[in-house]
């Protein structure tokens, strides 16, 4: 008995991710080997079909500049404005107000984030437009989404303003490890903000904007929902993301064997990225 | 006092049996708890929910809807079908999903096993799309050996026809008449529009060009499901589509859905375009969202330059699953829900009725102004999506190059031969041909 003991205790937890994690991948390498029609073995054809395949190129071409875009203008924006509240706020409640601002766009649904943008973007009707023809930016209405780059830049600030303040939040926890007197000794010393930020700050959060970027790079090569709400993938196939063509593919086209070797493709990309990140955040850490 | 007995077991018997022929009808099986149906969510039901208390009251029996969103509705039907579970008696579906439920054999044939009756009174369209294998037009391979059987009924006669400012315009008959009319009020410096368009990717945009396409003359297939979209008619149709009736638009149509279309009609920023009747009775035509109350007029959608015209069917259906266990009675309400008696009811409740009696009726006409061309849409034979379980997919790569082509990111031309293409591939694919 005492030599199953181990076993038995882990079981219940292996038997969960068997389930949940393993059988569902497994199942799915399966299905990306088969004709989705008659379920014959063919193979590795479905890969190579995805390299034969103009529209996959043109949603990973789209997918590269949405998570590019995000992903820069997420960590500079949340850095930047983590340094400027540690470095401007000293307030406590000042701070938790800013803490809380900075908690709704993450608690929002991303479809509601889509469909409040949505309003925003409208020709016409949509605050944005108003707004810059009030302040006489624009004459007249910018089609921001019914035209290829307005799109992308609509879908982009969407992601920007819900997940922006998860740069930031966790930016401002680093901060808060920076011994105050070794800052105020580089300001003694002559520092100005930006060398007080070079040497002094950044060695505190090096590896957190690694831990963020890990996580940004993530969620932004799958995202889904509220570009779905926003432009659907238009105009044309414009802002039509892999996650977006992946979806087609599986839920209009029913080609379930060509969505799991495209969604393999997608676990390959996000695993090798993370492991690579992972690893320079191991070495980050160690030292 | 032997005799006494059984005199009155006879008559217990007898009460015994008027009982329940009068609780189950005559021939019927004994009543289930209840019938449970599974239906979309939306104003498609509103109808269906008007007339349930009444069935209640007279039937005895409870009927439950379980509502989904659109896609979801699809799937659980699929997964339950696939499981020949019994967790439906009754559906309603989207007439698109007919191809996959017919060839798959999921539903119970109404005519031969409880031998359904055509009635006059009901359009002839309305029975080919609930028929399998379709009476017209290209059939699926494999399915046209098949015995043809109906079934489903309509329940919600949705067809997409015309709207027009009548306060400002005649009704128009081709489209050159839209040209004009949108030619003669169009003035972008108010703003007001000639014409507007339901433009954004995938299904919006090919219910809203699909009538312009057919009205030109254009087909998507051949009879053998061969690829015959590219063709001068359909390019032409989409320049015409993409360049004229744009001309007229609101800018940033491209990304127009239905709601963003009924606002630009019902605050009076636009002259004309394509309507459901959802619609009119939610938005256009009620009085506390639309400011254009009793100012439009309803047509058959344009004609082409052949003269065709092309109204786009959407029906939702009523049909049984073979698994459920009150397949008799699911029948039962199938009858009478679509029955003329209930029809009225229906209609005054909410519902879009699909029998000629009520769409011409003029009283009724009076109420809803767009029964008229309602019955004209589904007289003209109201053009279907193509029969086959692939239409998604079609639809989809369609409406990516056409609101492409709309957007101005390619050209009617560069649009048409991708969309050809991709659909062939497609279709090969899909085991159509080789």
């Amino acid at each position: 008995m005492r030599h199953w003991t181990p076993y038995l205790l882990v079981a219940p937890p292996v038997v969960v991710l068997a389930s949940l994690v393993i059988y569902p991948l497994l199942y799915n390498v399966s299905l990306s080997l088969r004709n989705y029609r008659t379920g014959e073995f063919v193979g590795l054809h479905n890969f190579a079909r995805a390299l034969d395949d103009p529209q996959f190129f043109a949603s990973l071409r789209a997918t590269a500049v949405y998570v590019s875009g995000t992903l820069v203008i997420e960590v500079l924006l949340g850095l930047a404005l983590a340094l400027l509240v540690h470095r401007t706020i000293r307030s406590g409640w000042a701070r938790t107000l800013v803490y809380l601002l900075f908690l709704i766009p993450m608690v929002t649904p991303p479809i509601a984030a889509g469909v409040i943008a949505r309003l925003i973007y409208t020709p016409t009707y949509g605050v944005l437009n108003v707004l810059l023809e009030r302040v006489g930016l624009i004459r007249t209405d910018i089609l921001w989404l019914s035209e290829p780059l307005t799109a992308m830049f609509a879908v982009i600030s969407v992601d920007v303003w819900q997940w922006m303040p998860f740069v930031f939040l966790v930016c401002f926890a680093g901060l808060q490890a920076v011994p105050i007197d070794t800052a105020e000794a580089a300001r003694v010393d002559g520092a100005d903000g930006w060398r007080l930020f070079r040497h002094i700050e950044y060695p505190y959060l090096r590896s957190l904007l690694l831990l963020v970027m890990v996580f940004r790079f993530t969620d932004t090569f799958r995202v889904f929902d509220h570009v779905q709400v926003l432009t659907g993938g238009g105009p044309g196939a414009t802002t039509e993301f892999l996650s977006l063509y992946l979806y087609l593919i599986a839920f209009k086209f029913f080609n379930l064997s060509y969505a799991a070797a495209l969604s393999l493709f997608v676990l390959f990309v996000t695993s090798v990225a993370f492991s690579v990140l992972s690893r320079y955040l191991g070495r980050e850490v160690s030292e | 006092m032997k005799t006494g007995r059984a005199k009155l077991a006879v008559l217990m018997l007898g009460i015994l049996i008027l009982t329940s022929t009068a609780i189950a009808g005559p021939g019927l099986p004994p009543k289930p708890a209840k019938l449970t149906m599974a239906v979309v969510a939306g104003g498609e039901t509103k109808g269906l929910k008007a007339i349930l208390p009444t069935w209640e009251r007279e039937m005895g029996v409870k009927v439950e809807l379980v509502e989904f969103p659109y896609p979801t509705l699809y799937e659980k039907l699929v997964t339950a079908f696939q499981a020949n579970a019994s967790t439906f008696d009754l559906l309603i579906a989207d007439d698109p999903w007919m191809p996959k439920f017919g060839s798959e054999s999921w539903l119970v044939p109404l005519d031969s096993t409880f031998g359904y009756k055509r009635d006059n009174d009901i359009f002839p369209v309305v029975y080919d799309l609930g028929s399998w294998p379709p009476p017209r037009g290209p059939v699926p391979p494999g399915e046209s050996s098949k015995a043809r059987h109906l079934y489903a009924i309509t329940l919600v006669g949705n067809v997409e026809f015309f709207m027009y400012r009548k306060d400002l315009v005649s009704a128009p008959n081709t489209w050159d008449d839209v040209v004009a009319n949108a030619k003669k009020v169009n003035d972008s410096s108010k703003p007001f529009y000639g014409f507007v368009i339901r433009g954004a990717k995938g299904n919006p945009v090919i219910s809203e060009f699909t009538p312009v396409l057919l009205s030109f003359g254009a087909r998507i297939f051949d009879n053998n499901w061969r690829v015959i979209l590219n063709s001068k008619a359909a390019i032409d149709a989409l320049t015409f589509f993409t360049k004229t009736l744009k001309s007229y638009a609101p800018p940033g149509v491209a990304n127009y859905d239905a709601a963003e279309r009924a606002r630009e009609i019902a605050t009076g920023r636009a002259a004309q375009g394509f309507i459901w009747p959802a619609e009119i009775t939610d938005i256009v035509e009620n009085p506390s969202v639309s400011q254009v109350v009793g100012k439009l007029g309803y047509t058959l959608a344009p004609a082409g330059p052949g003269g065709k015209h092309a109204p786009l069917i959407g029906n939702w259906l009523l049909a049984i699953p073979k698994g459920s266990k009150n397949q008799r009675w699911a029948y039962e309400f199938i009858l009478w829900a679509t029955s003329a008696k209930m029809q009225k009811p229906y209609a005054m409740g909410g519902g879009i009725p699909f029998r000629k009696s009520v769409l011409l009726d003029a009283q009724m006409n009076k109420t809803f102004p767009f029964f008229k061309a309602m019955a004209d849409s589904l007289a003209a034979p109201a053009e279907w999506r193509p029969r086959t379980s692939e239409w998604f997919a079609v639809e989809a790569i369609l409406g990516t190059h056409v609101n492409a082509a709309l957007a101005g990111v390619e050209t009617p031309d560069e649009a048409i031969t991708k969309a050809a293409r991709e659909i062939e591939q497609h279709m090969k694919e899909a085991g159509y041909y080789r």
